[in-house]
């Protein structure tokens, strides 16, 4: 066979092969386009305020009628203390609880959510006009495809409906009749903030731009929506 | 400041995939590795009669076909809700594009079955009414046999592509493993039908086909060797996640099955079979059949490994 020949082969060769794999394409995570002109409704959970009380868990399961004990998010005890170390506040070696401290597990509201790349039927789905990761629990077929998708475990299965569920921000339970996030609402201590970043007004926006706060996992690539301001150890 | 808050607790409870999707990927890889293997041959020799190896592998690729549809349907929270996964589709999704591929399989798997098995139908009165069908469809029979080997080849490494999408497991989250899956899948696929063909079918031990099969298995095996290696390496070697998750190859009940399952019994179980016996032991009936139940109890061991040490070893 000419060279000429072959060459023409192998560029219908690597014509074909491309045709095959840019369907591919489409498999791999999506970057959604940022319009500032639409809300990026964001939570911000202050770990120095948070005491644990758990009263968000109770407020999110009542709002929105989940199995009983069920809620969307969890509470995680964590502590600063050093093993073997005096405590810095009490000077007791040992239990005392004085560098105990929170954290919230929830859905993270990726901007680049895996668990909306991964569904099979799209019943996991941003909402139109807020961009809020969301359930269509109508599709859902139960596949668990996003739970296992989930960097973070914060999808769960509804035992009542059996269908996929994740903390929405009270989409349609609070939000839909203008209210805050049923655990917004409930926590008294201040703990949890909600609100549009893209709101230059907005609370959340002027909190976030004079407070450091920290993402969960951002190697990820997820772009989570949920913030934390941790607590930091104070003096020298 | 990004990471240094972290949480540990997570809401799902438990895997999210059990044992039914290890069962699913292992069926699928069979359904497709088993036809693959048969219509390479075909074409290769450009065979145009049914032959022993084809009917078994058709047979054996439709029927796993379909208990691994029915294992992913039990798998299911609820399992009459597996209509949606057929009417709603999202192109983003691994799993959506696979629906659409095994679409298109399944119906063509049992089309080239049929025409497999025309001369059984013939012999076999109350099917008989498949006879005008399957004249009606012969004219298709030669692109359709073209196509489905595309679609096999996609089915087995669709099931790679369908779990390496999860990114929080380093052990499944890798680029191999859709290459390791398409191994697997082709050399247990291929032990599968050969035994039934023997069996059941009455190919001969040491037929001309059974003799290209064997040229086959071992380049195949041995991509699959180190198709396994390269995944080790790089998780051995690779960042904190990926070390973290190396622990599933050395500690706890999967390892075991890792090293005496896939290792044990799916790589050194043949080779030893094969090469370690005197020739008349390797070249008898009972060796042909130890090593090909060997291929594919190894090839379920690996899916299990995978499913079960991936899950379990999280970042």
């Amino acid at each position: 066979m000419s060279e000429n020949l072959e060459r023409r082969r192998f560029l219908k060769g690597l014509g074909a092969s491309s045709l095959i794999l840019t369907p591919l394409v489409g498999c791999s995570s999506v970057k959604e386009k940022e319009d500032t002109n639409k809300p990026h409704y964001v939570m911000v959970f202050d770990q120095n305020k948070c005491v644990g009380c758990g009263e968000c868990k109770e407020a999110c399961n009542k709002a929105n009628h989940l199995p009983k004990g069920k809620s969307r998010l969890l509470m995680e005890e964590q502590s600063s203390a050093v093993e073997g170390q005096p405590c810095p506040h009490c000077g007791k070696t040992g239990d005392c609880g004085c560098q105990r401290k929170f954290v919230r597990v929830s859905c993270q509201q990726c901007k680049n959510a895996p668990c909306v790349t991964v569904c099979p039927t799209g019943a996991a789905h941003r909402d139109e006009k807020t961009g809020i990761v969301t359930m269509d629990a109508a599709k859902c077929a139960g596949c668990k495809y996003c739970i296992g998708a989930c960097p973070y475990d914060a999808r769960f299965i509804n035992k009542e409906t059996d269908v996929a569920d994740n903390c929405d921000f009270c989409l349609n339970s609070k939000l839909a009749i203008g209210e805050l996030p049923a655990c917004v609402q409930q926590c008294r201590y201040d703990a949890l903030i909600f609100g549009d970043a893209n709101d230059p007004t907005s609370y959340v926006s002027k909190l976030l731009a004079v407070k450091d706060s920290v993402r969960i996992k951002p190697g990820f690539g997820t772009e989570p929506s949920l913030r934390y301001i941790p607590i930091v150890k104070l003096g020298v | 400041m990004d990471g240094n808050i972290e949480f540990t607790m997570g809401l799902s409870q438990g895997i999210a995939w059990p044992w039914p999707i290890a069962v699913y990927l292992f069926f699928a890889g069979i359904s497709g590795g088993a036809l693959s293997v048969a219509l390479f041959i075909r074409f290769y020799k450009k065979q145009t009669e049914n032959t022993p190896f084809l009917k078994a592998a058709s047979l054996v690729s439709l029927v796993t076909i379909a208990l691994g549809m029915l294992c992913l349907v039990i798998d299911l929270t609820n399992p009459l809700f597996f209509w949606r996964i057929l009417v709603f589709y999202n192109l983003n999704s691994v799993m959506s594009v696979g629906v659409l591929v095994l679409n298109a399989y399944i119906p063509l798997v049992a089309l080239i079955t049929l025409f497999a098995f025309e001369e059984e139908i013939k012999a076999f009165k109350p099917l008989h009414f498949l006879l005008p069908i399957i004249d009606k469809l012969r004219g298709i029979r030669a692109p359709s046999e073209k196509l489905v080997l595309v679609l096999a080849m996609s089915v087995c490494a669709y099931t790679g592509f369908l779990i390496s999408a999860l990114i929080r497991f380093p052990i499944i989250n890798t680029s191999v493993l859709p290459a390791l899956f398409v191994a697997s899948g082709l050399s247990a696929g291929a032990a599968a039908a050969k035994m039934i063909a023997v069996s059941v079918f009455k190919e001969d031990l040491h037929s001309k086909d059974m003799h290209t099969l064997h040229a086959i298995e071992w380049p195949v095996m041995a991509a699959e060797a180190l198709f396994l290696f390269m995944i080790i390496m790089s998780l051995a070697t690779g960042n904190a996640g990926a070390q973290a998750a190396f622990a599933g190859f050395h500690t706890g009940v999967w390892a075991n099955v890792f090293w005496f399952g896939v290792v044990g019994v799916g790589f050194v179980g043949p080779l030893l079979l094969n090469f370690a016996t005197g020739k008349a032991f390797s070249h008898s009936a009972k060796a042909f059949y130890m090593s090909g139940m060997c291929a594919v109890v190894g090839m379920m061991c690996l899916r299990m490994f995978v499913i079960y040490a991936g899950q379990l070893n999280a970042i």
